[in-house]
Order: structure tokens, then C-alpha cells, then sequence
């Protein structure tokens, strides 16, 4: 089976801080990682491999720096890396992201399974794998936490989709994004590590994948940030019950009980 | 198209909610609800109490366990005939998986997992959370159309409407089977029944609150009050508990009446599931946890000598 994982390079750390005068994000720490629902994506792809053979690429839209998340998907058993990357990428939202990533797949060729994590963690949203499917024209199974090679070919794949469970019979080319329930990524073994820089990463630009100036980075992005800020949550009055648990317990059953709780 | 219409569609009944949200943003927008369902199904009815002016009803067997694609398909058609000028989904996987397939094939923008909307003259603006709920970043979408955006269940109460005047017709669209994708099974997740999503009444367990007798101390203080048991990310760990209960940013978001939390720090992950709660009341033995700050009332003490005094006051032996 050729599988191709799409994985993104997110920033170290959630924390993110404000600038008290300019109000723009300052993100702590400065090196990349990729993001962590893309590992197990990772993972059940090495895991299909070794069950059924194939190969495994790891493949990345981003600057020449992702190329760090690359080598990391290759040091965890990879066999090799795409990268997407050009000026003329950059401000993409998830259409464009999806239609950047799709004429890859269909460049690439002969792809079986194109694997997705959840969700990224920065943007959280979840919707560049389903996006890819659309423009691929490939059913899809998203939120996986269990895939299972059937004798023909397919895929029995379970859904979690937190109300129910679905088992669905995906035949190929398809889709999946998969929930971090579905296994414990692999940790990178030294060998691996040294391999890793053995093995071939292919850098592609819009010229390469012969995209449509409209359709990718910032032009072909149909949303736009308009306003960045640090959530307030609801102002609460935060009045204390006092004195021993009793006590306290009785002014709480008499607010319940003024508010028809109880 | 004349005016701005407002159109509204998580395709099932199950989260009311979102059609509650489109008519609160609505201002004199139509607001038509979309209904997609099987053969033997009938949801009109519980949609019509959230009190959307139209609602389109696709009503067909290959409905009963559509796929993503057969969905996205069928809504995606029901947009090209008519042109909504805003489309919301339920973030809800279903939804999350869904919309993006409709987004593409409508060449628009799309905007995920909202917590708040408004309408800027006519133009949709979408508040979502990023860097896990760490930021709030508005979206529009200034060009395209139909600007599409999902929201998170509950982040607002579903309030029923009395005498709504919902005319309900029948959507003229093709359904095509699944290919490719069959649902050979499905099931209810078991334990949605004990779920905090859409509870009235919630307590809420953290770490500070996490013994077995403690646990079981406020399953019957829960039962007693009518309550559904909620607990933080760390108590999912135990057996008895799972995502279904759990409240926060990768869990619930939820909207009860009351909210009872016991040894709960208030995490951001978790305050942003609580903030829509009308009345909140918070246990811990820390008067500087964040979330004493976000409480109408606050003790600061011991949760199981609370728990315990409460379980007396109410009877409980
Ligand atoms: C991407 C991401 C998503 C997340 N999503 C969620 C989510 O959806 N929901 C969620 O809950 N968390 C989520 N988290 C985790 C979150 O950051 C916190 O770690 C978690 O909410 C902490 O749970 P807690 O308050 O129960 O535990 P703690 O933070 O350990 O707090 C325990 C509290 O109990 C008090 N306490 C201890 N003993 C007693 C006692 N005897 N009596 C009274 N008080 C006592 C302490 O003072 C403390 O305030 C997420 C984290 C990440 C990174
Ligand atoms: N720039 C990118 N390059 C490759 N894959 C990506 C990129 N952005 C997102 N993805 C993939 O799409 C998934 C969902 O991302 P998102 O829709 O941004 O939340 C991620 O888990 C990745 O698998």
C-alpha cells in the first residue's frame, strides 16, 4: 500500500503570550515540532506497512524549515519526504492548504492512503484532510481510531464520533484523519536518526505541481484573520460561602433554592 | 439575490443548539433549518420548537447511514438551489467532517469550531479559539459565498420557542448511495446517556476530588439534585469516566443552569466548556485557583468535607 502522510509544523509550545503594547502574539519558543495528532498518523501509516508492505512518505507544506518535521517523520521509519514550499504558499488557509496538498498526491501518484491527524494544534481545525478528499474525489474516514487491512484491498476502519462509533468499509484511494486514541507514536531510535539524512526529500513549488496562481497562499485563501486577542471569559461576582462546611453548605441550598434549583 | 438570507444547516436534529445560535444572529435574516433523514425518521417537529422560519427536509432511505461524502453532496446541491448567504454547522465531528467537503466543492471559506457570531453589516464574523483556546481570532470571509462556518455545540443554551410558525417543505436534490465508504455498523456510544452535554444540572469532579469514596460520594449527591456528573481531563483516566463526561476544550462544551465544580484548578482548556453556565459554584482549598474567579460563588476548603455536608443536608446517609 502507498501512503502518504500529510504532517505540519507547528510552534513548541500552545502558550502563547500578548504584547502588552503592540497586542500581537509572542509564541514562546522558537523551534518547531510537528504537531502531535500528526505523529499518530505517522505511526498507523509505519503500522500498515509493516502489516501488509508499501511504502510510507512524509510530506509538508511550509517554509524550508519544516523541513525539521520531515526529517522527524523520516526518523520514525518514514522512507522519504515531500516538501511544499515556496514564497507563493505562504498565508494559505485551509482551501488553498488542501488544494496545494492535493495536486501533490495526484503528483506523486499511485497513492492508496493519504493519512491526517486530527487536527493541527495551532489552527485547530481539522479540515485540510477533509478538504484533500473533495479534490482528490477519495472517500474519507475521519476521526479513525482503529484501521484494519481487509482481504481485498480496502480498509475497515472504526469512527469515534464522541455520540456513537461507526465502522465503515473504505476502499481505495481514500482519506483518514486519525484521533490520538489510535496508538503511542514510536519514539526515533538513534539508527533511525542517522538514516534519516540518507533518505531523499523532494522539494516541490507551484511551478512543480503547475498550481493555479488564484487557488493557493493568500489569494486563494477565501477567510481572513481580521482581529487577534487574548480570550476575557465572563465577568462572575465570586462571592465567598463562609464559615464551616455546614454553614456553607446552607447559604448554597438557600441560592438554590431562590433560584428554583432545588 | 436580493437581501441577505441567513441560512442554517447542521444536517441532524442532535444539536439544537446551533439552530438556537442562528436565530439570535439572524436580525430579520430568514433562517431555514436543513434536515437530512431517513425513510422512517421525523425529526421536523423538534426542529420546528427551535423556531427556524423554513426548514428543507431531505427525507430518504440512503440517509439513514450516510457518509461524509453522501452528505456533503446532497447539502452542497441544496446550496447551489439556494444560494444561502451564511451556512452554519454543529462542530460536531459529524459536522467537522462534513462541512469541509461542502466547503470545496462550493469554493468558499469556511471558519471551524466557533465559540461566538455576529454580523457586521452583512458580514459573518466568526470568533474561534486557536493555540487550544489559548487565543481568539476572528474570521470573515469578505468575498466568497456562502460564508460557512462550524460552532461549537452548547456555547449557547438552546431556548425553545413557543407557537413557531416553521413551514416545512421538501428539498428536490439527488441522493446517491455510499460508495466507497460503507457504514457497515453503527452504534451509540454507551455511555451517552450519563453525558454532560445538554444537562440542566452539572457536578463537576477534578483532581482535587478524585477518590473513589469521593467519586461515589458525588454520584449520589448528583443523582439527588438531578444532576449529571462532569469531571476535568485528568479524571478520564478512570475507568468510569471518558470523554462523555469530560468538560473543556477536548471535551464538552456545556451550558447548564447550575454548576457545581469540586477540586477543579480552571485550567483555560477547561473554563472555556463552563463559561456559558448560568450559575456557578466552585470547591477548592486553593483561593487563588483561576477558577474561583469565574464563579458566582466560591468555599474555599476541603472538597470532601463539603461533599460530606452536602450529602447530609440532602439526606444522604
Ligand atoms: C490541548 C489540551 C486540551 C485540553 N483539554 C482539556 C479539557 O477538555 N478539559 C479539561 O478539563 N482539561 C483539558 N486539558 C488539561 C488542562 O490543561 C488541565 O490540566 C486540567 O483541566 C486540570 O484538571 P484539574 O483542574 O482537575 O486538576 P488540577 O489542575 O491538578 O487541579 C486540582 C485542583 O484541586 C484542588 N484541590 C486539591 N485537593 C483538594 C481538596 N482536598 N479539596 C479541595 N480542593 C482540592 C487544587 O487546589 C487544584 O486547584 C487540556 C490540555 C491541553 C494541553
Ligand atoms: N501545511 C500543511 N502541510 C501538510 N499537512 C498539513 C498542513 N496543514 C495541515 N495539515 C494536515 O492536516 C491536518 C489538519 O490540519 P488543520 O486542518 O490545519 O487543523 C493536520 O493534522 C495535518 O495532517
Amino acid at each position: 500500500m502507498k501512503i502518504v502522510v500529510c504532517i505540519k509544523q507547528v510552534p513548541e509550545s500552545n502558550n502563547v503570550k500578548f504584547d502588552p503594547v503592540t497586542h500581537n502574539l509572542v509564541r514562546s519558543g522558537t523551534t518547531g515540532r510537528i504537531n502531535p495528532f500528526d505523529k499518530n498518523a505517522i505511526e498507523a501509516a509505519l503500522q500498515l506497512r509493516d502489516a501488509i508492505g508499501g511504502s510510507v512518505s512524509v510530506l509538508t507544506m511550509g517554509p524550508p524549515a519544516a523541513t525539521e518535521a520531515l526529517r522527524d517523520g523520516l526518523a520514525m521509519g518514514a522512507d522519504d519526504g515531500y516538501l511544499l514550499s515556496s514564497r507563493a504558499f505562504g498565508g494559505a488557509d485551509t482551501l488553498a492548504t488542501g488544494y496545494t496538498v492535493a495536486a501533490a498526491i495526484n503528483k506523486i501518484g499511485g497513492v492508496d492512503l493519504t493519512l491526517f491527524g486530527r487536527q493541527a494544534v495551532d489552527a485547530d481545525t481539522g479540515q485540510v484532510g477533509p478538504i484533500t478528499a473533495e479534490l482528490l474525489g477519495v472517500p474519507q474516514a475521519t476521526f479513525v481510531n482503529k484501521i484494519t487491512p481487509d482481504a481485498t484491498g480496502g480498509l475497515t476502519v472504526q469512527r469515534d464520533l464522541d455520540d456513537r462509533t461507526q465502522t465503515v468499509a473504505l476502499t481505495t484511494p481514500a482519506v483518514i484523519t486519525v484521533r490520538s486514541e489510535i496508538n503511542h507514536p514510536r519514539y526515533e531510535t538513534p539508527v533511525n536518526i542517522q538514516d534519516s539524512f540518507t533518505k531523499t526529500i523532494t522539494t516541490w513549488t507551484e511551478q512543480d505541481l503547475n498550481l493555479d496562481p488564484d487557488r493557493i497562499g493568500l489569494a486563494g485563501s477565501p477567510t481572513v484573520v481580521t482581529k487577534v486577542y487574548a480570550p476575557t471569559p465572563t465577568q462572575r461576582a465570586t462571592r465567598p460561602l463562609t464559615g464551616t462546611p455546614d454553614e456553607a453548605v446552607d447559604q448554597l441550598i438557600a441560592q438554590l433554592q431562590r433560584q428554583n434549583l432545588i | 439575490m436580493g437581501g441577505s438570507r441567513t441560512r442554517h444547516w447542521p444536517h441532524t436534529a442532535r444539536h439544537l443548539s446551533t439552530h438556537h445560535q442562528a436565530r439570535q444572529i439572524a436580525n430579520g435574516r430568514p433562517v431555514v433549518a436543513i434536515l437530512l433523514e431517513g425513510d422512517d425518521d421525523s425529526f421536523e417537529q423538534q426542529l420546528a420548537d427551535y423556531g427556524p422560519d423554513e426548514i428543507i427536509r431531505v427525507r430518504d432511505a440512503k440517509l439513514k447511514r450516510a457518509s461524509d461524502r453522501t452528505m456533503a453532496d446532497v447539502i452542497t446541491a441544496l446550496a447551489r438551489a439556494e444560494r444561502p448567504d451564511s451556512v452554519l454547522f454543529a462542530a460536531t465531528p459529524q459536522g467537522r467532517s462534513v462541512a469541509p467537503r461542502v466547503q470545496t466543492q462550493l469554493t468558499t471559506g469556511l471558519t471551524a469550531d466557533c465559540l461566538d457570531l455576529r454580523y457586521d453589516d452583512n458580514l459573518l464574523v466568526a470568533v474561534k479559539p486557536s493555540y487550544g483556546d489559548n487565543v481568539m481570532c476572528e474570521i470573515t470571509c469578505p468575498q466568497a459565498r456562502p460564508q460557512m462556518v462550524s460552532v461549537r455545540p452548547n456555547t449557547f443554551a438552546a431556548e425553545r420557542v413557543t407557537n413557531s410558525q416553521t413551514v416545512i417543505r421538501d428539498g428536490d436534490v439527488p441522493v446517491s448511495a455510499s460508495v466507497g465508504d460503507t457504514i457497515i455498523d453503527e452504534h451509540v456510544a454507551v455511555s451517552t446517556a450519563t453525558g454532560v452535554n445538554g444537562a440542566r444540572k452539572v457536578l463537576s469532579l477534578g483532581r482535587g476530588a478524585a477518590s473513589d469514596q469521593t467519586v461515589a460520594l458525588a454520584r449520589q449527591i448528583a443523582a439527588k439534585l438531578g444532576a449529571s456528573v462532569g469531571v476535568s481531563r485528568p479524571l478520564t483516566d478512570r475507568d468510569d469516566f471518558s470523554v462523555e463526561q469530560q468538560i473543556g476544550q477536548s471535551g464538552n462544551t456545556i451550558a447548564p443552569e447550575l454548576l457545581i465544580n469540586v477540586g477543579i484548578s480552571g485550567a483555560t482548556q477547561y473554563l472555556v466548556g463552563i463559561d456559558q453556565s448560568k450559575l456557578i459554584i466552585s470547591v477548592n482549598r486553593d483561593d487563588n485557583a483561576p477558577i474561583m474567579a469565574q464563579s458566582d460563588y466560591v468555599y474555599v476548603g476541603d472538597a470532601d468535607a463539603f461533599l460530606k455536608s452536602l450529602a447530609k443536608r440532602l439526606g444522604i446517609n
